[in-house]
């Protein structure tokens, strides 16, 4: 675990090197982000692997894809007391208030939220994978991070970006795969 | 002038009261809806939000003011001095006079600074809005004619692509996320395009759900903030370069202006 953070952060480290050394495009794009003012320029800071995602138009080359994934992994969180698992009522609201989960905007979850959006795939009867560890994991994994698993994915990295604390991403874990959430009720 | 000043002040209260009315309806078609509400206010009102500023901005326009006292006449939109016919379908475009690439809106500040003697400063963003709504409604529902020919166009088309793909803030997001990715489909309830399939082709244009005029750089703005980045100052870079690159997009997608202001959600 360890040795695979050091290595993780090594490779963000060289990331962040060849990016230290931009081309003249790049020092462009910099140029006119900072004529934008800047609160602007200091919202469209990057992180390495967001600033590799923008470079490949959102479609990394295969050969970079083992090492960013093993970045993102590293990032990821869990709870102190290790349950990945938490309240499906606290993870129903946070899955459905814009400023936090916002996932409706990309996801059906409970069926009967009229405006939910398709951009992600649907999640009603989420929970049909059952409990298993691995599943618990995957999901919760998904939620924190979602980078960790589909590089440079639409969907954004909720935890890793403070959105979700990692409680509240074990809450919203519950929300998908408990039995008794709206997500899977028997219909 | 105080007499229109009171009818936009009425009609927007007006227009605040449907969009409330809609809100309270789900799943109704947002082209469908936006149909109706313009139905309204011309039966209503008998003229649109739109076309009143369009009214405003064509007093500006022909007024002399300033220190300069000047009105905006001789003002080159890329067509000759004054000429406003078909102006918009070709910008953003290159000036020798500023040496920039320039929107509408910018270019509109600069002869307001270089003829009429404005500072920067003291240019009111209203004026400035009324008068983008007045010169883009000279080309009204035209074909879109957008494409980058000089270095210093194709710098900025360059630009703009890159902040298009460029994800940042903490909800990591992108222009081509919603708008190339997903277009076709919908976020919420609104649908959403690409630029090849005509995306900013209705700008300027009367948003009656936010009750207001929207140009392009208010509209662009708006999709900053809904991803959670401060949006750019006004006439800025940015805009330009997003601007040129959407409508040249829209241009390979053989693309026209709507109804200009447009009238929309
Ligand atoms: C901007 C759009 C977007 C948002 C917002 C979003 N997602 Fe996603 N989500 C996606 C996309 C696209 C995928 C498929 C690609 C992938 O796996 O990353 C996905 C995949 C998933 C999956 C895996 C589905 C499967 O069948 O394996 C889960 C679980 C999920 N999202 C949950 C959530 C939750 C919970 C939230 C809110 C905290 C959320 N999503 C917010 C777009 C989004
Ligand atoms: C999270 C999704 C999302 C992102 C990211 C996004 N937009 Fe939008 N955009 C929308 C939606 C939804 C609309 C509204 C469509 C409607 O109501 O017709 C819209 C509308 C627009 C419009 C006007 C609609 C038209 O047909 O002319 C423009 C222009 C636009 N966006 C540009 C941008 C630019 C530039 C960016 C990046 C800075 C961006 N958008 C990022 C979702 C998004």
């Amino acid at each position: 675990m360890k040795k695979r953070y050091t290595l993780g952060l090594l490779a963000v480290l060289l990331a962040g090197l060849t990016l230290s050394q931009p081309s003249p495009f790049q020092q462009r794009v910099q140029q006119a982000i900072q004529n934008g003012g800047s609160r602007f320029a200091e919202s469209m800071k990057q992180d390495p692997d967001q600033a590799l995602c923008s470079q490949y138009r959102d479609k990394l080359p295969p050969e970079l894809v083992g090492a960013f994934l093993e970045r993102q992994r590293a990032l990821i969180k869990y709870p102190a007391d290790g349950k990945l698992m938490g309240d499906w009522k606290k993870g129903e609201e946070l899955f459905t208030n814009p400023r936090k989960g916002n996932c409706y905007a990309c996801h059906t979850g409970d069926p009967r939220e009229p405006g939910a959006g398709r951009m992600g795939p649907g999640l009603v009867n989420y929970g049909q994978r059952g409990t298993s560890e691995a599943v618990v994991k995957y999901t919760y994994d998904k939620i924190y991070n979602a980078w960790a698993t589909m590089p440079c994915s639409l969907m954004y990295r909720a935890g890793y970006h403070g959105i979700l604390t990692p409680e509240e991403t074990a809450h919203v874990t519950a929300f998908l795969l408990d039995p008794a959430s709206p997500v899977n009720a028997k219909r | 002038m105080r007499n229109r000043s009171l009818w936009i002040g009425f009609l927007l209260a007006l227009g605040l009261g449907l969009s409330i009315a809609l809100t309270q309806q789900q799943e109704v078609d947002p082209y469908k809806e936006a149909e109706r509400q313009r139905e309204l206010f011309r039966q209503t009102a008998g003229i649109l939000p739109g076309e009143l500023y369009a009214a405003q901005g064509e007093e500006l326009f022909y007024q002399k003011r300033g220190p300069k006292q000047a009105s905006l006449e001789a003002c080159d939109f890329g067509l000759g001095p004054g000429k406003l016919e078909g102006a918009l379908t070709q910008l953003p475009r290159y000036f020798a006079d500023t040496r920039r690439v320039e929107d509408l809106e910018t270019r509109i500040v600069s002869c307001m600074v270089r003829l009429q003697g404005f500072k920067p400063e003291e240019i009111k963003r209203e004026d400035v809005k009324a008068l983008t709504a007045y010169v883009a409604s000279k080309s009204s529902e035209m074909p879109i004619n957008v494409v980058p020919k000089t270095s210093q166009e194709i710098a900025l088309y360059n630009l703009g692509r890159e902040l298009w793909y460029h994800r940042a803030g903490d909800r990591d997001m992108n222009c081509a996320i919603c708008h190339d990715a997903y277009a076709g489909g919908r976020v919420r309830l609104s649908p959403v395009r690409s630029p090849r399939q005509g995306l900013s082709n209705e700008w300027p244009a009367y948003r009656f759900e936010a009750d207001k005029l929207y140009t392009l750089q208010d509209r662009i703005a708006f999709c900053y903030e809904s991803i959670g980045i401060a949006a750019p100052e006004f006439y800025s870079e940015p805009y330009i370069a997003l601007s040129i690159y959407m409508l040249a997009e829209a241009t390979k997608g053989k693309n026209k202006f709507t109804e200009l202001p447009g009238f929309t959600r």
